[in-house]
């Protein structure tokens, strides 16, 4: 049995607000292993870019955290900056939706790249420049030559998107956090950017979190899913299981709420009721049953917990799991 | 035969590009570019393309929220870009727009029920009358009547985006421009407010253009489709036709992007690369403005633009070398020999 990358225990962040204590992230447990691409699926304020935020050591001093996150053997909740930073940018690097928050405007797209090699490595500048250039050829940057002494302004969005990419795989990293990594750009540069993280995963040999709202990258990509609801984990699984045996109402209804590229029905959708909930405020009980078409007088008392769903590694947060299974197996015959 | 509601003929959009202290003209943007297109009483037109290709500044010029060049709009066989003021005005009782961003389109300071009601106030009703419809209008939009006397602030995306809906809706328009109406929402919400859009086309018999990036969503919602690129229509036609049987290479290679949110249906899928980014609408290219990312370009489409021609009944392509129903872009990059970055959508 492989041991995980990355194990989150119990995890919890917590961020004061002048209307009272938000918990954003609510006790989340779940592995990365080796190699794989774990999604992480949630819409606003699910707490989805919070939990990487909290594992980088990345959240402000005033948020507060609790649980831990074992990375390789080593614990990063709590972890001395000094060590920090050792596995920031080498073993786990991140790519962000704007790449302009990670790209220095005022250093050449080359200088910076050079630096995160130089930073991790004893390696000569000549040597560091060589592979930069070689980096940016990776990710499809034509002319790299020329375009390694260039500013990021210089670049186009899904240029600048590569070169964030070249950059987080300058140190051979184990582990990429993409958080949204696709969403500012338009749909025939995502397509490229998408070939590239896959291209840049398969040359590193690094696992993923892959952080997003969209299903339709997390169907091209991802290996295992997250579904995130509230600040906590709603429904874990294979692709298959998330997507054609799902087991929690709000999968359930994300899928429905979603019109599909290639399908010709024009029925109406099926969306979530309500809005998602009020972390100040959340529900007694489950914080999904507002919302749920399932619920009943159980899902008031207490929160459910992860249950098991038929099949391995595959759970969900709710105490109708057969229903839902049913009703998901009655809508794709 | 039924006369479209809208017509607009060669519209053309330009911008300036000022720079200096003298403020000379040194260049141009051509946003919208001659486009043609019709909609037809209680249909969805659905306008989609990228970034800069010119959609969101189409909906502003046929309502002439920004002045276009030259070109003409007509709606219900009047002409639009002619109208005087006073003329307009009555105008636009008639053609509502909804905007992306509900939360900067709603005044912070105006209740909601003075937002809504602001139109009719303007075109002279009494408060008192003007609140009745409000608070019956807001029912129909899947509000409170009491949420009029709350702020835009106290609201959620969704609820903003309703409101957006029912100051469009409250004149009584026959047409509606919506501009990405949905993408600023959460997936759960979208899809309550693409089924209220449904909705009430169908209980005031509304015409709507529907402005978007998201293929998947245009689909859904359209009668018919235009597919824009740097400031002009390249393919047009009903939306199965569109998304099933594509004539215009770009819109292949669009349509071929767009992640589906169905793993198997990835697994099945192989994706056409383009190469490079989209090339500036100041600056676009001599003849087909496709030519520098179409995998099927040749001589002639680099000097000669294609007009938007019929390719068969209600499909419309812009390109020298339509693809012919049955036939595929990648059987035709094939035949010219070429090769074509074609990768698979999802590795197994």
């Amino acid at each position: 049995m492989t041991e995980p990358l990355l194990s989150v225990r119990d995890l919890s962040v917590t961020f004061r607000s002048d209307d009272g204590d938000v918990t954003a992230v609510r006790g989340m447990s779940f592995d990365v292993m080796p190699g794989e691409v774990l999604a992480v699926v949630g819409e606003s304020g699910s707490g989805k870019s919070v939990t990487s935020l909290a594992i980088m050591g990345l959240l402000p001093r005033s948020a507060r955290i609790s649980g831990s996150a074992m990375f390789d053997g080593k614990e990063l909740i709590g972890a001395d900056i000094k060590d920090l930073r050792r596995i920031r940018g080498k073993d786990i690097a991140m790519i962000f939706q704007d790449p302009m928050t990670a790209l220095n405007p005022v250093f050449t797209v080359g200088n910076q790249i050079v630096e995160a090699i130089t930073l991790h490595n004893d390696i000569t500048e000549k040597a560091a420049w060589e592979r930069a250039t070689d980096l940016l050829f990776q990710v499809g940057i034509p002319d790299p030559k020329r375009r390694i002494r260039l500013y990021p302004h210089e670049y186009s969005g899904g240029m600048r998107q590569r070169a964030m990419i070249a950059m987080a795989m300058a140190n051979g990293p184990k582990l990429l956090i993409a958080d949204e990594p696709t969403t500012a750009l338009d749909v025939t540069i995502q397509a490229q950017v998408l070939q590239v993280i896959r291209k840049a995963q398969a040359l590193t040999g690094a696992a993923m979190m892959l952080i997003t709202h969209d299903l339709g990258v997390v169907a091209g990509l991802a290996d295992r899913v997250n579904v995130m609801y509230a600040g906590a984990v709603f429904e874990s699984g294979s692709i298959d299981d998330i997507f054609y045996r799902t087991g929690n109402p709000y999968t359930l209804g994300l899928l429905g709420s979603i019109p599909i590229l290639t399908s010709r029905s024009a029925d109406k959708l099926t969306p979530i009721p309500g809005s998602p909930p009020n972390l100040l405020r959340l529900p007694a009980g489950c914080p999904f049953r507002p919302r749920c078409v399932f619920a009943t007088d159980i899902c008031h008392d207490a929160e459910p917990d992860l249950f098991p769903v038929n099949g391995d590694g595959h759970s969900s947060r709710c105490y109708h799991i057969d229903k839902v299974v049913e009703a998901r197996a009655g809508s794709t015959a | 035969m039924t006369e479209p509601i809208l017509e607009v003929t060669d519209l053309k959009t330009h911008f300036p590009i000022k720079q200096g202290i003298f403020r000379r003209q040194t260049g141009t943007v051509f946003a919208v570019d001659g486009v043609t297109l019709y909609v037809d009483p209680h249909e969805t037109l659905g306008v989609v393309g990228e970034s800069g290709c010119g959609k969101t500044t189409l909906g502003r010029s046929i309502l002439r929220l920004i002045e276009p060049t030259s070109g003409t709009v007509t709606y219900r066989g009047e002409d639009v870009t002619s109208a005087d003021k006073e003329r307009m005005r009555e105008l636009r009782k008639e053609m509502q727009i909804v905007f992306q961003d509900p939360y900067a389109s709603l005044n912070p300071r105006m209740p909601v029920r003075d937002i809504v009601a602001e139109p009719l106030r303007i075109h002279g009703m009494g408060r008192k009358e003007a609140y009745d419809r409000v608070g019956a209008l807001l029912g129909k939009v899947g509000l409170m009547a009491d949420h009029g006397n709350r702020y835009p602030h106290e609201f959620s995306g969704g609820q903003r985006q309703r409101i957006g809906i029912a100051r469009a809706l409250i004149l009584d328009p026959s047409l509606i421009i919506l501009d990405e109406p949905v993408s600023a929402l959460d997936v759960s919400i979208q899809a309550q407010v693409i089924n209220l859009l449904e909705q009430i086309q169908d209980e005031f018999g509304l015409s709507f253009v529907f402005i978007a990036h998201d293929l998947s969503v245009v689909r859904h919602i359209s009668d018919r489709v235009a597919v824009m690129y740097l400031g002009q229509v390249v393919e047009l036609a009903d939306r199965n036709v569109l998304y099933e049987s594509p004539a215009h290479p770009y819109t292949s290679s669009l349509l071929s992007a767009v992640p589906v949110a169905d793993p198997n249906a990835e697994r099945a899928r192989k994706r056409i690369l383009l190469e490079g980014d989209l090339p500036s609408p100041a600056n676009p290219p001599p003849g087909c403005r496709f030519h520098t990312r179409c995998p099927i370009a040749q001589d002639v489409c680099r000097v000669d633009p294609p007009e938007l021609r019929q390719t068969s009944e209600g499909h419309w392509a812009a390109c020298h070398f339509p693809t012919a129903p049955g036939d595929s872009l990648v059987a035709q990059v094939q035949r010219l020999g070429r090769d074509l970055r074609l990768v698979e959508a999802r590795e197994n």
